[in-house]
């Protein structure tokens, strides 16, 4: 039976072979993606992984004494450099037995160090006075790649003498380093929230496999009608339903593990270029993108099992009759309570708003389950929706291609719905986070480039991250070079102001203190209060944002009580440029030198653009997932199309006979398509909105700012790619409603 | 009203008219037989204007309709001619009042009028009780018999019927000939049923019969009107 | 029914017969049971009381040859018998039931005698269908005594329309297997 059922599923002719190749394309496809964001979730935990030990200065897993081990001084700072953030760790051995560190043979002495390969690459061709100039001493080897979390990790190891770290505040002594998963370790900074990656990711995924399964699903009725005549066949001629069974599962098997197998190859195809995505901010390393072999055989064997399923569930009616198919029937309409689950996510996340969870992982649970909710309620609510439009549409029509169009959607919403559900659930993934994140950068108000957060650097000198006994850097410390760097405009001191006043939350003041004569020079800083001698200001002459702040007025600073600026100690130093990267660095490199062990100067905008960039990639996911989303929903919508008009094959033709203009059919299949995709559209787009929206008000207490002109010129170009593809099914229309149709026979 | 001059059509290398003649007088009822694959459906078709001959003139009220275009051909059709076929002729979305309004609805009357308009012919073709139905929910012969209301509610001036009864019983098949050639009667419709079965033949008033692509009469033409 | 319809065609068949040719009388037997037979063979008193009577009708003569018996004499059609066959061929029958054997007999004739006998087949189809259109004019307005007679009419008529299609289809196999 079986090997009766292969031959017919690669010898059926043309029709078969044609199926046969669309559910594999499609199952390939869906197989890659599955593959793709499995591997994306694996890497994510390796990459988290690789980033643990750089925590080993501040866990306390790591910094225990141990017997027998000579422990290491430890300093980690950030730096940044063309505003990637660029790792450096001080390391100082105490003794010979210390402890072993991964990605270099042994720990650096003074005067020594290792870099990353992306940072040994920019110390070649990167003037020194931009770069090298910050690492003293001399490079020494590379680090391998078991201590870098990605390919592109900026990361420095600088040995130092003991004497010099043991005296900073900030160092740590450490007797191992750490490694495994961060999750326990309280402390731990640098690393990733795989967590929230992960969901993120099986949210995508989610978004972009579903299409793949609705696609799927269509394919495998396409043409349905003539596979179960032959089926019907073999039954009247004696076949037991479970021999008709298995030959319809082995043809669908056979197509899905034909798919997957393919699917394997795309996913190792595109892997390289899967890696480069900066998905967490940083790209993977190819071979992180890596498959368990759970992943493997779940997937490897998952797939054509659930194809087996989809096409037992596909070919259930032929299973009970021999005689085929029975006379056309309408549905049941779906009901109303399929709005439940769609208003109950938006009551949801509506009850959030002003009452939100607490803890992350409340937050998290919270706002998933609101998601999750009205996806769910989207694709069990969509039928219900096209039902009520469609009837609407039939009562009001009065052109009979409406009517046509009309009833058939009010008659078998769910066949029409179908092919659009994938679109629903990457509409409103894509709108809910392209809404939420073009909020959220909008609050967040990114600096523009030419902006002074963009384009000044500020160094502290906070009294309490001063090392004790050092001397305590004064304006005359500001090296002279600085102002002499090209492109350097201003170098202005900030001294300390009333500190008293600035920890008080009531005074909006902040606690450093500036001439108004210094100031005035550089509007770009703000402005005095009139008549005012000295301001009090913010360190970095910029200040805090305020949600809903607008950069466009400038900023009055409100007048100190301090005037005699030259009692004041040093508070910090602001350096302006002209926004250019090698003024930039340039200056950072110089500027850092006042304060060797500290923080490095940075401006506003780097500080900020952590959180901004990884958002901006999410939204760049999103798009991804609605390119790829619509255009496969369009070919859902074009098989469904030809399934409909293969089932009127014979009134059309008649109608088209009767004269009438074949512009009248092509209308009703427009509308039978157009209407369905439409209708989802926008109500996914709203519920996207909607999600957005309650979100943002819930978590963060934002208003909802409308997406930029990228969304919606990437949601047209969709729909206008899946009108295309619907298009593209119209001259079949004229073909098979041909005179000799009508023929009798 | 109607006439075919020496019609020839080839479909590839099968010719299936070779040289036919045929005049319909006006208001006649005319049956076309013989044999299957004789050429009479494509002589039909050739007539209507859906089919444009290879050679020879067909001419309709005075005007030679081969030479038409196609877009004019679909607008005699629809505005001139009506059709019944064997079977399968019903949208199946629509409501068996609605099929019946189709063509009114087509030539641009408001739907609420068409269907008043196709519910009169409910009662005419013994339909009553029928007008909500559905194609899937209707007996052979209540299919045929709106279809032929269809066929007839814009009152063309020459109605097209290619085995109307092909797929039903002898008496439900009399019955919907009986109701065709009525109200084609009633209408003054010229009506050209393509048949094989000689009693449903018998209904006409005159019959060709086709064969091997060629027109026999039996009787004396009509003059031509 | 079936004697009374063979007794009225048998002297035009014989005459038809020897139309063709000059024949004996056991020539004619064989003849008409081959192809008119069909299980009742004509006896052959018939056979010479047919032709006597054909004879002193002036339709045929006897050409006697020399020697004994039946054998001896040869018919000739006469030129009155040649236009009785010939009358009796075109005009159709009266389209009633149970006419095959008549109809069958003038078929096969006119192809031997190759007349077009496909033009006799559409005469008698045309007043078949005459006859079919009254009797469903009575159907259309009569009572349902009358439509249920009509019809059994129309169903007989139509079963011989029928043969006459099935006739004219394979007008050319017969001509072969009469002619040889």
């Amino acid at each position: 039976m079986i090997a009766l059922g292969l031959r017919l599923a690669v010898a059926g002719g043309r029709e078969a072979a044609t199926r046969l190749v669309v559910v594999a394309l499609a199952v390939a496809l869906g197989t890659g993606l599955l593959l793709a964001t499995l591997a994306g979730i694996n890497a994510t935990k390796t990459q988290n992984l690789r980033y643990t030990w750089l925590n080993s200065g501040v866990a306390e897993a790591s910094t225990a004494a141990r017997p027998g081990v000579d422990p290491v001084w430890w300093l980690g700072r950030e730096n940044y450099f063309r505003g990637e953030e660029l790792l450096r760790i001080d390391v100082a051995a105490t003794g010979p037995a210390a402890p072993a560190f991964p990605g270099i043979p042994a720990v650096p002495g003074a005067g020594e160090f290792y870099v990353s390969p992306a940072l040994h690459d920019l110390l070649r061709t990167v003037p020194a006075g931009e770069l090298g100039d910050r690492f003293p001493g001399r490079e020494i080897g590379v680090i391998g790649d078991a201590a870098l979390p990605s390919p592109d990790t900026l990361l420095a190891v600088v040995g130092q003498a003991p004497s010099s770290l043991e005296v900073l505040p900030s160092a740590a002594k450490i007797s191992s380093v750490l490694s495994g998963d961060t999750t326990t370790c309280m402390r731990c900074i640098v690393g990733l929230n795989d967590t929230m990656f992960t969901v993120s990711l099986s949210v995508i995924a989610a978004a972009l496999i579903f299409p793949v399964l609705i696609f799927i699903g269509t394919a495998t009725r396409l043409s349905a009608a003539r596979r179960e005549q032959r089926f019907a066949a073999m039954r009247l001629v004696g076949a037991t339903p479970r021999q008709v069974s298995v030959l319809a599962t082995v043809e669908s098997t056979v197509a899905a593990f034909a798919g997957a197998l393919l699917g394997f190859g795309v996913f190792f195809a595109l892997r390289p270029g899967l890696a480069t995505i900066p998905f967490t901010g940083a790209t993977f390393f190819p071979n992180d993108l890596a498959l368990t072999w759970v992943d493997v055989l779940t997937v490897g064997v998952g797939i054509p099992i659930g194809a087996a399923v989809a096409a037992r569930l596909a070919l259930r009616r032929v299973r009970i009759s021999p005689l085929g198919v029975t006379r056309r029937v309408t549905p049941k309409p779906p009901r109303a309570w399929r709005l439940i689950p769609l208003l109950a996510g938006v009551a949801e996340l509506a009850w959030f708003v002003g009452r939100r969870p607490e803890t992350t992982n409340g937050q998290t649970f919270a706002y998933l389950a609101g998601a999750v909710l009205m996806v769910a309620g989207l694709v069990l609510a969509g039928p219900w929706l096209t039902m009520r439009i469609a009837r609407l549409v039939a009562a009001r029509a009065q052109r009979p291609a409406a009517l046509i169009a009309g009833r058939r959607l009010a008659d078998d919403p769910m066949a029409a719905f179908r092919a659009v559900s994938g679109l629903v659930v990457a509409l409103f993934v894509m709108t809910a986070a392209s809404g939420a994140i073009t909020s959220y950068v909008a609050e967040r108000a990114r600096p523009a480039a030419d902006s002074a957060a963009a384009t000044s650097l500020t160094e502290h000198f906070w009294a309490e991250d001063l090392v004790p006994g050092a001397p305590v850097p004064s304006v005359s410390d500001i090296p002279a070079e600085l102002s002499t760097i090209q492109g350097v405009r201003a170098v202005l001191a900030v001294r300390e102001g009333d500190l008293q006043r600035a920890r008080n939350g009531d005074i909006p003041e902040g606690p450093g203190v500036i001439a108004c004569t210094d100031l005035a020079r550089f509007p770009e800083y703000g402005a005095c209060a009139p008549g005012a001698v000295t301001a009090a200001v913010w360190p970095d002459l910029i200040g805090p944002r305020t949600p809903g702040y607008s950069r466009a007025q400038q900023r009055v600073w409100p007048a100190s009580t301090i005037t005699d600026l030259d009692s004041r100690r040093l508070l910090s130093v602001v350096v302006q440029t002209d926004g250019s990267d090698a003024a930039k660095e340039r200056a950072r490199t110089v500027l850092a030198t006042m304060r060797p062990w500290g923080w490095y100067p940075a401006t506003e905008a780097e500080f900020e653009s952590d959180s901004a960039r990884t958002l901006v990639q999410f939204q760049r996911l999103a798009d991804v997932v609605i390119l790829a989303s619509l255009p496969i929903a369009g070919c859902s919508l074009a098989v469904s199309v030809i399934a409909g008009l293969t089932d009127r094959k014979r009134p059309f033709s008649v109608l088209r006979l009767t004269g009438v203009r074949i512009r009248m059919l092509r209308a009703v299949v427009g509308l039978e398509t157009v209407v369905p995709l439409l209708v989802v559209a926008a109500v996914a787009i709203g519920a996207g909105l909607l999600a957005a929206t309650l979100f943002l008000r819930a978590q963060l207490d934002y208003p909802l700012h409308a997406p930029g002109g990228g969304y919606y010129a990437i949601v047209g170009g969709g729909l206008v790619a899946s009108f295309a593809i619907i298009a593209a099914t119209l001259p079949l229309l004229r073909r098979i409603t041909g005179p000799e149709t009508a023929r009798n026979e | 009203m109607i006439e075919a001059r020496g019609v020839t059509l080839s479909f590839g290398e099968t010719p299936a008219l070779r040289g036919a003649d045929l005049r319909v007088a006006e208001g006649e009822i005319l049956a076309v037989m013989g044999p299957s694959g004789s050429g009479k459906s494509t002589l039909l078709h050739c007539l209507a204007g859906i089919l444009v001959p290879d050679s020879g003139e067909i001419h309709f009220a005075g005007q030679r309709v081969d030479t038409l275009d196609e877009g004019a051909r679909s607008a005699l059709r629809r505005d001139r001619f009506g059709f019944v076929f064997q079977f399968g002729q019903l949208v199946p979305e629509l409501t068996a009042v609605e099929n019946v309004a189709l063509p009114l609805l087509l030539a641009g009357t408001r739907r609420r009028a068409a269907v008043a308009e196709a519910s009169t012919w409910f009662t005419r073709l013994d339909l009553d009780g029928l007008q909500e139905r559905r194609s899937g929910e209707l007996s052979g012969g209540q299919a045929q018999r709106v279809a032929l209301a269809r066929g007839l509610v814009a009152r063309p001036r020459v109605l097209f019927a290619d085995e109307p009864t092909g797929s039903l019983d002898s008496l439900t098949g009399e019955h919907v000939m009986d109701l065709l050639v009525g109200s084609a009667r009633e209408q003054g419709t010229t009506v050209v049923v393509v048949t094989h079965e000689a009693r449903v033949a018998a209904y006409a008033d005159r019959e060709v019969i086709v064969r091997d692509g060629k027109v026999t009469s039996l009787d004396a033409e009509p003059a031509l009107s | 029914m079936w004697c009374m319809v063979l007794g009225m065609s048998v002297p035009l068949t014989l005459l038809g017969l020897l139309e063709r040719e000059p024949s004996h009388g056991y020539d004619l037997k064989r003849d008409y049971d081959t192809f008119f037979g069909r299980g009742k063979p004509l006896p052959f008193g018939q056979v010479y009381a047919t032709l006597a009577r054909l004879a002193r009708d002036g339709k045929v003569v006897i050409a006697t040859e020399p020697g004994d018996g039946p054998e001896r004499k040869r018919y000739i059609i006469t030129e009155t018998g040649a236009s009785e066959v010939d009358a009796w061929l075109v005009e159709p029958l009266e389209p009633e039931p149970h006419l095959q054997t008549v109809l069958f007999a003038k078929v096969v004739l006119a192809i031997m005698l190759g007349r077009p006998a496909e033009e006799y087949l559409d005469t008698q189809r045309r007043a078949h269908l005459a006859r079919m259109r009254e009797l469903t004019e009575v159907k259309r307005g009569g009572n349902l005594v009358d439509a249920l007679l009509a019809d059994h009419g129309l169903f007989h008529l139509e079963a011989d329309l029928r043969w006459i299609d099935t006739t004219v289809a394979r007008l050319d196999a017969l001509t072969k297997a009469v002619t040889r």
